[in-house]
């Protein structure tokens, strides 16, 4: 039960947790139930405000230039963008979970080589790469995915290699190693566990700067092509019509800020709960 | 001398660094097989991109394309612009004071503001201001730049017609993209700035200063911001490659005639010379402003200095 005694100095996470529920929840419900065809509209029936009773329905967030509900459009676009992020954050997690280990479990040039890697991502501004890269590959989903991913790596593989620079000279590893278990097994079994929550804060911390890469570059007009909306393209389409029709860059706007708002909460949180617990 | 060493050992990763940037940006050309193809336009003829293919020297190893890249780019040679026939670098410095107008505004007006901020919400912790000064830290921190920027430009420009809404001139040009731009690193200082001082001003020489009676902002500032700055400063370069990032949306939104501007026409048009001469050029400002930050942190930290 949450209690109030429970609740006092968690109100943050509460309502963090709220909103990225929230957030989840239109992008699924909507695509799923919500009657109105996002990728095709009415031409009789554009630039219509929110709240506009028309032929096809209502238009909670109203409809854009051509007449296509905008709910329908933004709970879509956020199923698109959240699942590109969700997907090259899961491909940055993995790959630097992995290095990470290696690095700190068999040290050496290994370690050096890949720590030397992390220092070049973690130095070079990647929007323009990230550009470069999509232009010439092309702006499919697939293409970006793997691009966010392979770019955002490194800070996991640092946070990694530290967890597993520490944990690597305890007992029960010494022990492990003892009595003839594998590196890989060792790593595994007794090194993973060990990372996974600091690794969870840091991905909690991590994916507002990825949403608003993926943002960014989608309002740039060079991610996911139209039809299908995304939460920057959304704004990169609803830029030339703001004098006529604010909408249709005020909700996506508002969709992002609140999903962002709720993770850098949650990590903040998060943190100091681990600090909590170590003091 | 450890931090003579340290300073050195880090001059050289920055110099590795710009070695691999020189690599990503000359092998991404060749990912898709065809360079010759993917540069010239998609209704260019068979015989056109054979000739072009010969002119750029396409056909020879890959090696020996990227050593003469290198060797071009040491002399400051990145080639021609495929749109303007115009070396890329005299394009890249023609955008270059606007850039830096629009970055450098920003970034004095954010860090002296977000460093008040900072200092205010952590001396007075808990206090209704400090929650005030957080809640718009978090909302700084959590909006694109180029919403925050659509949003201004609707109500000071399109509905009040206060400011210009796009283009450079007069002062009022850069009132809104400073704006804009400044509102994440502002927030980041503030946020930073207060969590450091807060952690510091709980230490016992902060105590001792106390109990010899020295006055709270004397303490604050004297005792606390020093040590305060340590973290601060550390991360400044990380958040230099957000401005960057930033300044590149800002310029779009507002027409700004800056290289992040150029940089994204030149992706659009496929003018790949002139993506490489910014991706390389703001890799080397990223990587000599976070030289400058490591100096700044070796003088401001006296154990690395020993």
């Amino acid at each position: 039960m949450w209690t109030g005694a429970r609740l006092r100095g968690n109100e943050d996470a509460v309502f963090a947790v709220l909103l990225i529920v929230a957030v989840v929840t239109v992008s699924i419900l909507v695509p799923l139930f919500w009657p109105l065809d996002p990728l095709r509209g009415t031409l009789t029936a554009t630039f219509k405000p929110p709240m506009t009773m028309t032929e096809a329905g209502l238009h909670p967030l109203g409809t854009d230039q051509l007449g296509r509900d905008l709910l329908a459009r933004l709970g879509l676009g956020t199923l698109i963008s959240l699942g590109i992020v969700l997907a090259s954050a899961a491909i940055s997690v993995v790959l630097g979970t992995i290095l990470g280990m290696v690095a700190g479990y068999f040290g050496g040039w290994v370690d050096v080589l890949i720590m030397r890697l992390v220092d070049i991502q973690l130095a070079i501004p990647f929007i323009l790469l990230i550009l470069l890269f999509v232009a010439i590959l092309g702006p499919s989903i697939a293409n970006l995915v793997a691009i966010l991913g392979l770019t955002g790596w490194a800070v996991f593989a640092r946070v990694a290699r530290g967890q597993t620079l520490a944990v690597r000279e305890l007992e029960y590893v010494e022990a492990a190693r003892a009595i003839g278990q594998s590196d890989g097994t060792i790593i595994l079994r007794h090194v993973l566990p060990n990372i996974v929550a600091p690794l969870t804060v840091l991905l909690t911390l991590d994916l507002p700067r990825l949403i608003i890469l993926e943002a960014s570059v989608g309002f740039l007009g060079l991610g996911v092509q139209p039809p299908w909306p995304t939460l920057g393209n959304l704004i990169g389409e609803g830029r030339s019509f703001i004098l006529i029709a604010d909408w249709l860059v005020l909700y996506p706007g508002l969709m992002i800020g609140a999903v962002v708002v709720g993770c850098n909460l949650l990590g903040d949180w998060l943190v100091r709960r681990a600090d909590m617990k170590m003091s | 001398m450890k931090g003579l060493r340290f300073l050195l050992s880090r001059a050289l990763q920055g110099l590795v660094v710009m070695l691999g940037v020189s690599a990503l940006v000359f092998f991404a050309l060749f990912l898709t097989g065809d360079p010759a193809a993917l540069m010239m336009s998609p209704d260019a003829s068979q015989a056109e991109i054979e000739a072009f293919r010969r002119a750029m020297g396409f056909d020879d190893p890959i090696w020996l394309q990227y050593l003469r890249f290198l060797g071009n780019l040491l002399q400051g040679d990145l080639g021609l612009s495929l749109r303007y026939q115009r070396p890329a670098t005299d394009l890249l410095w023609e955008r270059l004071p606007a850039t830096a107008l629009l970055a450098l505004s920003a970034l004095i007006w954010s860090s002296a503001i977000g460093m008040v901020l900072g200092v205010v919400s952590a001396v007075r912790k808990n206090s209704g201001l400090d929650f005030v000064i957080r809640v718009i830290a978090l909302l700084g921190q959590a909006v694109p730049v180029f919403w925050l920027a659509l949003l201004m430009i609707l109500l000071f420009s399109l509905r009040l017609r206060w400011l210009p809404s796009s283009g450079m001139g007069g002062w009022q040009h850069l009132v809104m993209p400073s704006i804009a731009l400044g509102a994440y690193y502002v927030s980041a200082m503030t946020r930073l700035v207060r969590a450091s001082l807060i952690e510091v001003l709980g230490q016992n020489y902060i105590r001792t200063a106390r109990a010899k009676g020295l006055g709270q902002w004397r303490i604050v500032v004297r005792h606390g911001l020093r040590n305060a700055m340590i973290p601060v400063i550390t991360v400044q370069g990380m958040y230099f490659a957000a401005l960057l990032g930033g300044a590149l949306v800002t310029e779009i939104v507002f027409a700004w005639p800056g290289i992040g501007r150029l940089a994204v026409e030149a992706i659009q048009n496929r003018d790949f010379p002139v993506v490489q001469a910014v991706v390389l050029f703001t890799a080397a400002v990223f990587v000599i402003a976070n030289f400058l930050v490591d100096i700044a942190y070796t003088w401001l930290n006296p154990r690395i200095r020993l």
